[in-house]
């Protein structure tokens, strides 16, 4: 697979909330103070701090934290909706932050469209304006945009609702419409701000699956926002984790999975379920002989959860793994349940504070 | 003697002090004290008046007294009459002609044109047939009892009065809740429109506009009906969610797609309900407005009070009560009509 490209850049990001941020930003620069200790001596909030992260075309980048963590306001820094106190932000090597008011609006136009935690849409519009709304919004005709939006409408499984308003569909189907007014813009970046998190579980496992299935084949640049891990681990291309506005670890979350670097993501990873999350690819042996396998294939991105239920139980079962149609490796059962052993919380963790 | 001599002494003012000695006009309780023989020798601390500008003026003729205030006030506000109404007189024309069109209009359109007209403006913006029977047989009841001229006249009095209260109030509002310097500016003039009892603006109005001309009560109807739709246009605006507010910037509409296509259509219940209060006060100062000449219900009203026709005051009164529940529910049924198109 060719490595693809970095459409935006984010480096050395910082944002202060408070009466002189820039002051405060010295401070955190030169002694090194934390969020905390920020607070208690200047009376700021160390929003992010010294963010540093790719996002590449065309892959889903999640980034995830709990509450307070500054995901939410560091995807607000791409489209400009809050601006930095210090930091670059590089959309295909053009600085954003320096764009007039103008290139600003043609940006958010034409490149960045956005889906909000709490659907946002224009309740006196009816759902095909509120699908329409970028199109209007850059001043094309009705008759002109009409048939595109009703067709994302039908893609995203409210073909039927075109004429209602908003507060007669149920959650789901409202940020289904928030998803069809994003994809309408055409926007090749769609950032998305818990777009799921409101969502009842059902609903949001479907609407996870839309946004992949979707994703397979627009390959639209998508920013990810969530605190649930599950989800970022379903979604994720690329999982970015934040803590306390800083980042903890980033990359591939099968890797961040396998080889946690810190206490906090230890705790994090340590109750979700393994081995739906883990992948074949993750874990195979690639120097391993196809031929001493016996004929049970497995695909490279199959979950563990399948090879076991092919395994049937039992211990000295040997795969082939297979990505399109070749075979790239092997799985013996042994790998697949090391893979499988849960990382303790660790004992410095939160989890032990909390009790 | 007087109480304060002693300040003037002190000061080394008595000299200015008789420089102009006995020349303003002798006052009330001077004259009496003259009469009574005292001097106003020794005054007990029970007695100790409040050094007031007519005590003070009792020490000292120069001082000047209170009632110069109110006379250099007079005069001040007389002599910037004529270049207040050189410039107020135009600017407001408009505002007679209007009135005058609709009375005229009112009252030589046939009532079988008016009343018909009446009930479909009701059925357009309510549809209810409760609300139109009512409507229709409150109007022809006012008809009936001979006081269909009179409703008529107030009616059209307050609905251009309402009118011209939301083409500048709505602007004002948006203005305001764009601009925390502007909010900042207007709101205690808002207080002091909504505070001072309505007669009082009638008196420097009255000053400046001939008592004949209607602009004179639009005015004062006006000035005081368009506080509510003022202060609930830029709570409306201020009110709309914020995070529909964020989703038009971050789609990258303008501050002009937002205001017209988010805030002011988000913010219409508000509006709406301004726009109700408003006519609601523009009736209760139609009545007010009839002691400067304005026709309609409240000359009746006024009628009864002044020759104690306790009748006719009555059935003008509770005339003006049936107007106020037309013009209540059909703005309100029009209001819920917007607010089911619009809440979640």
């Amino acid at each position: 697979m060719a490595e693809k490209r970095t459409i935006l850049e984010i480096k050395h990001l910082y944002k202060i909330f408070g009466d002189d941020p820039r002051a405060a930003l010295e401070r955190v620069r030169d002694e090194g103070l934390g969020r905390a200790e920020l607070m208690e001596q200047t009376n700021h909030v160390l929003a992010l701090s010294d963010i540093t992260t790719d996002v590449r075309e065309g892959d889903i980048t999640v980034m995830m934290g709990l509450s307070g963590s500054g995901k939410s306001t560091l995807i607000r820094h791409l489209n400009r909706l809050i601006e930095p106190t210090a930091g670059e932000i590089l959309l295909d090597g053009e600085d954003v932050l320096s764009l007039s008011h103008e290139q600003t609006r043609r940006m958010r136009r034409e490149r960045m469209s956005m889906v909000f935690q709490n659907f946002a849409l224009l309740p006196h519009r009816t759902v095909l304006d509120n699908a329409g709304m970028a199109a209007a919004t850059r001043g094309d005709k009705r008759a002109d945009y009409e048939k595109d939006s009703r067709e994302w409408l039908d893609r995203v499984g409210l073909g039927g609702n075109a004429d209602q308003y908003p507060h007669e569909l149920s959650g789901g189907m409202q940020q289904r419409v928030g998803l069809a007014r994003a994809l309408a813009s055409d926007a090749p970046i769609m950032l998305m701000d818990e777009a799921f998190s409101a969502l009842d579980p059902l609903i949001r496992t479907d609407m996870q699956d839309l946004l992949l299935e979707l994703q397979e084949e627009l390959k639209k640049t998508v920013v990810f926002i969530s605190h649930d891990l599950d989800e970022a681990l379903k979604l994720a291309d690329h999982l970015v984790i934040l803590k306390d506005g800083y980042v903890v670890q980033q990359g591939e979350p099968q890797k961040i999975l396998l080889e946690p670097e810190d206490d906090y993501i230890v705790d994090f990873i340590s109750d979700i379920n393994r081995a739906r999350v883990l992948r074949v690819r993750s874990v195979m042996n690639e120097s391993g002989d196809p031929a001493t396998a016996n004929a049970v294939e497995v695909d490279h991105d199959d979950t563990l959860e399948s090879v076991l239920a092919k395994s049937e139980g039992a211990m000295e079962a040997r795969f082939v793994v297979i990505r399109d149609g070749a075979a790239v490796g092997t799985l013996d059962m042994p790998e697949v349940v090391k893979a499988l052993v849960p990382a303790e919380a660790s004992e410095s963790g939160m989890r032990t504070h909390a009790t | 003697m007087a109480t304060y001599d002693y300040l003037f002494s002190a000061l080394g003012l008595q000299e200015w002090c008789e420089s102009s000695g006995g020349s303003g006009p002798v006052s009330l309780s001077a004259l009496r004290d003259s009469a009574r023989g005292q001097d106003a020798a020794e005054i007990s601390i029970w007695e100790l008046p409040f050094p007031s500008m007519d005590a003070l003026n009792e020490a000292c003729q120069s001082f000047p007294r209170s009632r110069e205030l109110t006379i250099g006030l007079e005069r001040g506000f007389l002599s910037i009459k004529d270049s207040l109404s050189f410039v107020l007189d135009p600017l407001t024309q408009p505002l007679s002609w209007a009135l005058e069109g609709s009375l005229y209009g009112v009252l030589n359109t046939p009532w079988w044109i008016i009343i018909p007209l009446l009930m479909l403006i009701t059925w357009l913006v309510s549809r209810s047939v409760a609300l139109l029977s009512f409507v229709t047989l409150g109007f022809v009841g006012l008809a009936f009892i001979d006081h269909y001229d009179y409703a008529m006249q107030t009616l059209a009095i307050i609905l251009v009065c309402a009118f011209i209260c939301v083409l500048f109030g709505v602007p004002i509002g948006i203005a305001m809740s764009r601009s925390d310097t502007m909010r900042r500016m207007t709101i205690p003039v808002l207080d002091m429109l909504q505070t001072l009892p309505p007669f009082v603006y009638l008196i420097p109005l009255i000053f400046l506009f001939s008592v004949t001309e209607p602009k004179l009560y639009g005015i004062a109807i006006i000035l005081y009906a368009i506080v509510p739709v003022i202060r609930l246009t830029d709570l409306g605006i201020r009110m709309v969610d914020q995070s529909v507010i964020e989703a038009a910037d971050a789609f990258g509409m303008t501050d002009r797609q937002k205001l017209f296509g988010v805030q002011v259509p988000l913010a219409l219940p508000n509006i709406m309900a301004g726009v109700n209060q408003t006519i609601m006060m523009s009736l209760a100062m139609v009545v007010i407005a009839s002691l400067v000449s304005a026709p309609g219900l409240g000359v009746l009203v006024l009628r009864g009070i002044r020759n104690l026709e306790l009748g006719v005051g009555l059935v003008a009164g509770l005339g003006i009560v049936l107007l106020a529940v037309i013009l209540d529910r059909v703005t309100k049924a029009s209001l819920a009509r917007i607010n089911s198109t619009y809440k979640s």
